[in-house]
């Protein structure tokens, strides 16, 4: 969430309020002792944040202790887990982008507007988050095979735009997406929430439409939140796993990603694959997450 | 005051040509293009299709290219346990090879896979891991017949070299040993295991030693892998993947095993190419010799043929009974199913001077008694009633076998040696003690009952003993009258596989099928008593 709160604009009120408290104890603590004061201080923040730190490259370490390069050049040469990675890079970019065009309005109306019944909004926007994932996949296996009007939702779609969404491709967007999007909107309404309004409404009495306001006052300013949302929604994407096998399957060169491959790995007991797999996950996420923070920085 | 600064420094900052624009607002701005939020908007959206595009392409994937054209929509769909997935993955690729027909495998825990072909009631194959979740299935109607494949024995998983030296069960009660198992709810081996335990009184102490109960078998040999326990009871062919484990069969557990079975989902739209994989799958030479390879104890299945043919044998009376579940069962399997109706006696005798069949539904039990070394376990299906038939509204007023000896009455009757009802009818008469009364009016023996029916109908006999089934087909033109108080003039049809027979499971299946409840309907509507399921000494 760190992302969400360098959202805020760097000089913010209440950085400066922290500033002038800061000033003060350091004028009172010039007079007690001189230097070195802040030392434990910041010696234990930097243990308490550094500890968590270690424990992650520490289960890094141990990943990479447990498999060795050939079982990477094995994992790669594999065409199947060629055709997850590929699948997997691709569907979780699509389901981010889905997500922000959905986080952004939704984001963008829940903080701006109130209305009665919004909490109700709010509560449902939840449910994705609380839900177990197996559970989301479930349901959206049965809200497509669920007899509405004398048909199936699966079946129109076979008809209507000669595509099957159930255990296929599409399957596994839907599954990334209902769950990612959830995590893109609670994002982007924290970053609306702290972009002061004040710049829109002058915008506004300026002249500008409210479309006009928000693409060139508030969209400039929620750049940063628009990259953490799509860091985050990719990111879950990435390991969402219990959905997609529920609502895409696991099947071979179709609806298989690097999630499903890890626990297809897993049950057959390749645990050296397995982590293989994982690790190979971790880079693809580094990666791209580092690419996209990268632009953004730069742009901003 | 405050707040409204950094945002004006903002615009100052980053955009200056937007600090004009708001004075003219209706102009140049529709076009500007300028400003770079629109253009991120619109590279989102085109980077969105040509990501979905180049998905788009994909449904021609390598494996599918193998075999040419819209493969996608003919190739099997199959939902198969994780733990069967080496196995599986091999005797795909050797079916993929010999005929060029894809398959496509969907894995996962047998028991997510059930959920999800039950709610959406597509594919056309399930393989779980242990057979009892196809009793789950079959229950809720989601499947047709299965295919037995192999078992799995319990083994205890230690590392190579046993270290710890465990060799009975007590071992693994021993204070230092760590011990991890399936749970008993949600795994098959859990399961078995406990309920083997509890028969001799030694789960409790094991379920209170136990360190860890995992949900998967996989995951309790992980943790043997991994050195968190130091032994763990899993399935033995579960192994096969693990180089540094061992399995320990140990006496206690030997009584523990499952059976591994791919079942016909009712959803399948190409059932017939959909059986003729599981019969891939079961034959003894084709799939099964993988399964022997990865560790499995496969069962004694029929040799692979492209289209078996299945010879039976069975009484004619029960011809109106079985034909048509027989064509329904050709159709499904793809295999030709040559009938021989006869009187049973007469294919007593074929099959004595040598010509067996693959299987046999006999009218009696008798008549399967005589051919016993040749079909070792036979199954009774139903149950036939003898009746005395006469005309309609019972003109001669018979009311029981003793009406039979008035003199001058033309009465027909099985012939004795060649047919089950002719055996059964002249049992009858001699426990009903009228024997030589009776025999006296008798102008027919004929080797099956529907002649009798033909000759009531044509007017040439005024009542015959027969079948109440045989009569079935003719209630508008005769009565059935009971024959009372006599218990052997029931006859009672079993249906016997050949121990001989190269298709000794198609032969099974066949059985099944007439032991549906569709069939079952029939059999009734014929008049014959239907016997639910007995499985004899073979299970």
């Amino acid at each position: 969430m760190s992302d969400v709160e360098t959202g805020v604009p760097p000089e913010s009120p209440p950085a400066s309020t922290i500033g002038t408290a800061e000033s003060k104890r350091t004028n009172r603590a010039k007079r007690a002792h001189r230097a070195g004061s802040d030392l434990p201080f910041l010696a234990l923040m930097g243990a308490l944040g550094g500890g968590y730190l270690l424990l992650i490259l520490a289960l890094l370490a141990a990943d990479i202790a447990y498999t060795s390069p050939a079982h990477f050049v094995a994992a790669l040469s594999k065409p199947e887990i060629r055709f997850a990675v590929r699948l997997t890079l691709i569907s979780c970019t699509i389901s981010a982008l889905l997500s922000i065009w959905v986080a952004t309005p939704l984001g963008y109306l829940l903080s701006r507007f109130q209305f009665r019944g919004r909490w109700l909004i709010d509560t449902a926007l939840d449910v994705p988050v609380v839900l177990p994932p197996l559970v989301i996949g479930l349901s959206l296996l049965i809200l497509f095979h669920l007899p509405i009007a004398g048909g199936k939702l699966d079946d129109w779609f076979q008809q209507t735009l000669g595509f099957r969404v159930t255990f296929r491709q599409p399957a596994v967007i839907l599954a990334q997406f209902a769950v990612a999007c959830a995590f893109a909107v609670q994002t982007m309404r924290v970053t609306f929430d702290q972009i002061d309004p004040r710049a829109e409404q002058v915008a506004l009495t300026l002249g500008c439409r409210r479309s006009q306001a928000f693409l060139q006052v508030v969209l400039p300013q929620a750049w940063r939140g628009l990259i953490a949302a799509f860091t985050i929604a990719w990111a879950r994407s990435l390991g969402e796993f219990g959905p997609i096998l529920v609502f895409a399957g696991a099947t071979r060169m179709r609806t298989e990603v690097l999630s499903t491959t890890v626990f297809l790995e897993l049950s057959v007991g390749r645990l050296e694959a397995a982590v293989a797999v994982s690790l190979m996950m971790v880079m693809a996420a580094m990666a791209v997450l580092g690419i996209v923070r990268l632009l953004g920085a730069r742009v901003n | 005051m405050a707040p409204a600064r950094p945002t004006i420094r903002f615009l100052l900052g980053d955009a200056p040509d937007d600090l004009h624009r708001p004075r003219h607002r209706r102009y140049g701005q529709r076009r500007g293009a300028s400003s770079w939020p629109v253009l991120v908007v619109i590279a989102t959206l085109v980077i969105l299709g040509l990501l979905i595009a180049s998905l788009v392409e994909r449904p021609s994937s390598p494996v599918a290219n193998q075999t040419g054209a819209s493969s996608a929509e003919q190739s099997l769909m199959i939902y198969c346990a994780a733990s069967n997935r080496e196995v599986m993955e091999a005797v795909r690729a050797d079916y993929e090879q010999d005929f060029g027909i894809p398959v496509q495998v969907q894995y996962g825990a047998s028991q997510t896979l059930l959920a999800s072909l039950e709610v959406s009631k597509s594919g056309d194959l399930y393989l779980p891991a242990d057979d009892s979740f196809l009793g789950r299935a079959r229950e809720r109607d989601l499947i047709d017949d299965d295919f037995a494949l192999a078992d799995m024995k319990a083994v205890v998983a230690v590392p190579k070299g046993n270290p710890k030296q465990i060799a009975k069960l007590d071992d693994l009660l021993r204070d230092k040993i760590r011990v991890a198992q399936g749970s008993s709810e949600a795994t098959a081996i859990g399961k078995v295991t406990k309920a083997a335990l509890e028969a001799t009184g030694k789960w409790e102490a094991l379920e209170q030693h136990t360190a860890v109960f995992k949900t998967t078998v996989n995951e309790v040999a992980n943790d043997v892998k991994l050195g968190a326990v130091d032994a763990g009871i899993v399935y033995g062919p579960v192994l096969h993947d693990y180089d540094t484990l061992e399995g320990l069969s140990i006496s206690e557990l030997a009584s523990i095993q499952s059976r591994v079975a791919v079942a016909l989902l009712k959803s399948s739209t190409r059932p017939q190419a959909a059986v003729r994989f599981a019969r891939y799958l079961s034959a003894q030479d084709k799939g099964l010799v993988r399964y022997r390879e990865f560790g499995f104890d496969p069962v004694e299945g029929d040799p692979w043929s492209e289209q078996p043919e299945l010879t039976l044998y069975a009484g004619s009376m029960l011809r109106p009974a079985i034909e048509e579940t027989i064509t329904e069962f050709e159709r499904r399997e793809g295999v030709k199913v040559t009938r021989v109706y006869n009187g049973c006696g007469i294919l007593v005798a074929q099959m004595k001077a040598g010509e067996v069949p693959d299987a046999y539904f006999a009218c009696d039990v008798e008549f399967m008694n005589q051919v016993q070394d040749i079909f070792p376990s036979p199954e009774s299906v139903s149950q036939n009633e003898l009746v005395i038939l006469v005309e309609k509204g019972n003109p001669h007023g018979i009311k029981s076998l003793k009406d039979l000896s008035h003199p001058g009455l033309r009465v027909g009757i099985g012939h004795e040696k060649q047919c089950a009802m002719g055996w059964i009818t002249q049992r009858t008469f001699t426990e009903s003690g009228l024997q030589t009364e009776l025999m006296k009016n008798v102008v027919v023996q004929t080797p099956t009952g529907d002649m009798l029916v033909n000759q009531m109908r044509s007017g040439s006999l005024d009542a015959a003993v027969a079948y109440l089934s045989n009569a079935a087909g003719a209630a508008e033109f005769l009565d059935a009258i009971r024959i009372q108080g006599i218990p052997c003039s029931v006859a009672t049809q079993p249906y016997g596989v050949a121990a001989g027979s190269n298709h000794r499971q198609l032969a099974e299946r066949l059985l099944r099928a007439i032991r549906t409840q569709s069939s079952k309907e029939k059999f009734t509507s014929e008049g014959f008593r239907w016997l639910e399921g007995q499985r004899s000494a073979d299970e």
